[in-house]
């Protein structure tokens, strides 16, 4: 079976575990946990009537005191850059781990979701900003790990775009 | 020749060749469908150009394949079969030597270990944990055992390939490579390594991770126990080798593991094992358990034979012992069983086996009662029943039972009706028997005079067979009395002649009677007779008007009297 390497990126508390939580296990909690370091997760998708196993990396949340380190993001084939639609800030932190990304690992695809759509009347980013932010090329969706809304498509999303990709050395871009 | 002539055979000269080309070139745009021919020339080419480029080619080869691939299994498998048992003999023969390996390894430690002390130590330890005998002896001599090897792609952290040993417990391997590489990663980072300073190893309860390097992937192996460093060439062998076997699978590796199933025997080749050796007891010990196990034989030898010899004689005695017939003899694991029939006048067993040695409470003897026809037995049981007086003998002759010597008719009568019911007597004979009457007897005793010497209280030998006689018809009348329900009283009467003064004649008379009284035994005749002893009077003297002798005398007189009277007050 394929495997491919799939980074969660984000801010503190942006939801990406609970993502992977949902995507993984169909479970949530409430509870907050801060990630420590790495936590690796395994789910299999269907691209194309061919079995793809994603190898789930949930790294911890960046804030201004830890950054994300390179190496975790080496041999990425994907990642997925999470938001919290109730703090505009991590916006900020989406952008900054984007740049790291694309210089780890080149142009890989990646899919950005803004989480806690369950608020959406709390949001402080607005829809200016996301057609902003879908004008640079970025593929914006709208998701709940709460209520488990868009999990499933944005990994999936994800795998198409990879397993359709065409491998380019990374000396060419 | 024309103008026109000449310059066709000048230009047919000057470009025939090119003209040549040029309706061959005609002839392919006039007819542009591709020919088999042209195409077969550069297929091979096509295949590696595209090959290189993307992955299409594949994708859209593979249905077609696939479908020609059953389609040739259906056909002919007979060819597939061929071509491919080159290649699954081997593989299949190495599979099963490796499995029964494994299980000849664990047996023979099981086995090893099942009787010595520690073994039955590591088995109690198997019974209080509830893990399996097996595994604790693996856990206890086990010195290392690499458990688990993986292949994981060094920058990507996926899992190339995975092998694990027999019975490991085997976790989420894809998600445990990714976590290793990000362990790897974090500690590089978090001291600021370089790229080529990297985890060796780490320690986890009994398990030791051990990580080697390659230029595209690592291999970790999960061993338990201590394992040597010579492990590590092992494991460096075994990369270098995948490293040179797969140099472009690993290159160009985009997560697709299937090419690194050929690294299954490279990887199963670090599956290395060690066991401790079982510890071989010294020379000494061997020789003082062996001595100590020999004597412990010859001993039990020694004392099972006597045993059993004793046993065998008990069984010998009861076999001849009159009323006793042994049924089932038989030696169980607390001892020895009996059952039989025996007789209520044979010996007592239980005496019989103290005799023979043996420990009473090691037998246990269930005796059935039953009339044995042993004329010793039949006799005694006759004696038993028939209340047979002192004066008559019986014997047994085959069935019938014979009395002899004398005894009162109402023996006699009483007797002849019942003999024929005691068991084992058929028949009754009494034809030596003599039959006595109260009243002769009663005439008898009192026949009897005892004669003495001038002034003697002593019995004269002369006068034992009077005395004796006496004694004799007295023993007769009181058994004959006791059987008829009546009682005898028995006066015995001493007297003097005239010489002499009264006084001493009283005393000597009395000393005379007392004496007479003890010959006769007295004492020992049943309750049927009161015994008086006392003086004559002279009236009753017989010879009293005869010479001096015949009144140095002693007589008896005995008399019947009606039943239930006392006899004690009027014994002397």
């Amino acid at each position: 079976m394929m495997q491919k390497k799939v980074c969660m990126l984000g801010g503190f508390a942006v939801g990406k575990t609970s993502l992977v939580r949902r995507f993984v296990s169909n479970v949530f909690s409430d509870h907050y946990h801060t990630t420590i370091g790495v936590t690796v997760e395994k789910k299999s998708v269907t691209v194309d009537d061919r079995d793809v196993m994603l190898v789930l990396w949930d790294l911890y949340g960046e804030d201004e005191f830890q950054r994300v380190r390179d190496s975790y993001l080496r041999g990425s084939s994907g990642y997925i850059l999470v938001m919290d639609g109730t703090r505009r800030a991590t916006l900020d932190a989406a952008f900054a781990l984007q740049q790291t990304a694309l210089q780890t690992v080149g142009t890989v695809p990646f899919i950005s979701i803004i989480n806690k759509a369950d608020v959406r009347s709390e949001w402080e980013i607005d829809e200016r900003t996301i057609e902003q932010l879908r004008e640079r090329g970025w593929t914006v969706l709208f998701g709940s790990a709460k209520l488990g809304q868009g999990v499933e498509e944005l990994f999936v999303t994800l795998a198409t775009q990879i397993v359709h990709a065409a491998p380019i050395p990374r000396d060419c871009l | 020749m024309s103008v026109d002539e000449d310059w066709t055979q000048l230009r047919t000269l000057l470009l025939s060749p090119e003209q040549t080309q040029l309706d061959e070139l005609r002839d392919r745009l006039d007819n542009r469908a591709v020919q088999p021919r042209d195409v077969s020339r550069v297929l091979p080419e096509a295949f590696a150009v595209r090959g290189e480029r993307d992955p299409q080619l594949a994708t859209v080869l593979t249905p077609y394949v696939e479908n020609g691939f059953v389609a040739t299994i259906r056909k002919s498998p007979r060819a597939i079969v061929d071509a491919i048992a080159p290649i699954m003999g081997p593989a299949i023969r190495q599979a099963i030597a490796r499995a029964l390996q494994g299980m000849t390894q664990s047996f023979n430690h099981s086995l090893d270990e099942s009787l010595s002390v520690r073994g039955l130590r590591w088995r109690l330890e198997a019974w209080r944990t509830g893990r399996p005998f097996a595994e604790v002896v693996l856990l206890h001599t086990l010195r290392y055992r690499v458990e688990q090897v993986f292949l994981i792609h060094r920058e990507t952290g996926l899992l190339l390939h995975h092998v694990g040993a027999e019975g490991a417990v085997v976790q989420d391997q894809q998600v445990l490579s990714g976590m290793l590489t990000a362990i790897q990663s974090y500690v590089r980072d978090s001291f600021g390594a370089s790229p080529d300073q990297t985890l060796d190893h780490f320690r986890v309860g009994e398990w030791t991770v051990w990580i080697e390097q390659g230029s595209h992937a690592y291999l970790a192996g999960v061993v338990r126990g201590t394992p040597p460093e010579t492990l590590r060439e092992d494991f460096q062998a075994a990369l270098d080798d995948i490293h040179a076997q797969q140099p472009d699978a690993l290159t160009h590796f985009d997560g697709d593991a299937a090419p690194f199933k050929a690294t299954q025997t490279c990887l199963e080749n670090c599956l290395h094992a060690h066991y401790e050796p079982p510890p071989r007891p010294s020379a000494l010990k061997l020789w003082i358990l062996g001595g100590a196990m020999i004597l412990l034989l010859s001993w039990w030898g020694v004392m099972a034979y006597q045993t059993h010899a004793r046993w065998s004689n008990l069984l010998v005695e009861l076999g001849t012992e009159p009323g006793m017939v042994v049924t089932v003899a038989k030696s169980t694991l607390t001892g020895y069983h009996l059952e039989g029939l025996r007789d209520p006048l044979a010996k007592d067993p239980s005496a019989m086996v103290v005799e023979a040695g043996l420990e009473p409470s090691s037998i246990k003897a269930v005796w059935s009662p039953y009339y044995s026809l042993d004329p010793q037995l039949v006799e005694t049981r006759a004696h038993s029943m028939l209340h047979t007086p002192k004066t008559v003998k019986l014997s047994v002759e085959g069935d019938t039972l014979v009395a002899t010597g004398s005894a009162p008719i109402e023996w006699v009568r009483e007797t002849r009706r019942l003999a024929t019911l005691v068991p084992g007597i058929s028949l009754y004979r009494d034809e030596g028997l003599v039959t006595t009457s109260i009243p002769d007897l009663l005439e008898r005793v009192n026949r009897t005079v005892v004669r003495f010497r001038s002034g003697s209280s002593i019995v004269e030998p002369s006068e034992r067979a009077a005395l004796g006689a006496g004694s004799m018809a007295l023993r007769e009348l009181d058994q004959a009395v006791s059987q008829s329900g009546q009682r005898v009283r028995l006066e015995v009467l001493g007297s003097t002649d005239d010489t002499g003064s009264v006084t001493r004649n009283i005393q000597l008379s009395k000393e005379r009677a007392h004496v007479v009284l003890v010959a006769l035994g007295g004492d020992q005749l049943g309750e049927a007779t009161t015994v008086i002893a006392g003086l004559a009077q002279s009236t009753d003297q017989r010879g009293s008007t005869g010479e001096a002798r015949d009144r140095r005398i002693v007589t008896l007189r005995a008399t019947l009297t009606v039943a239930n009277r006392g006899n004690e007050a009027a014994r002397p």
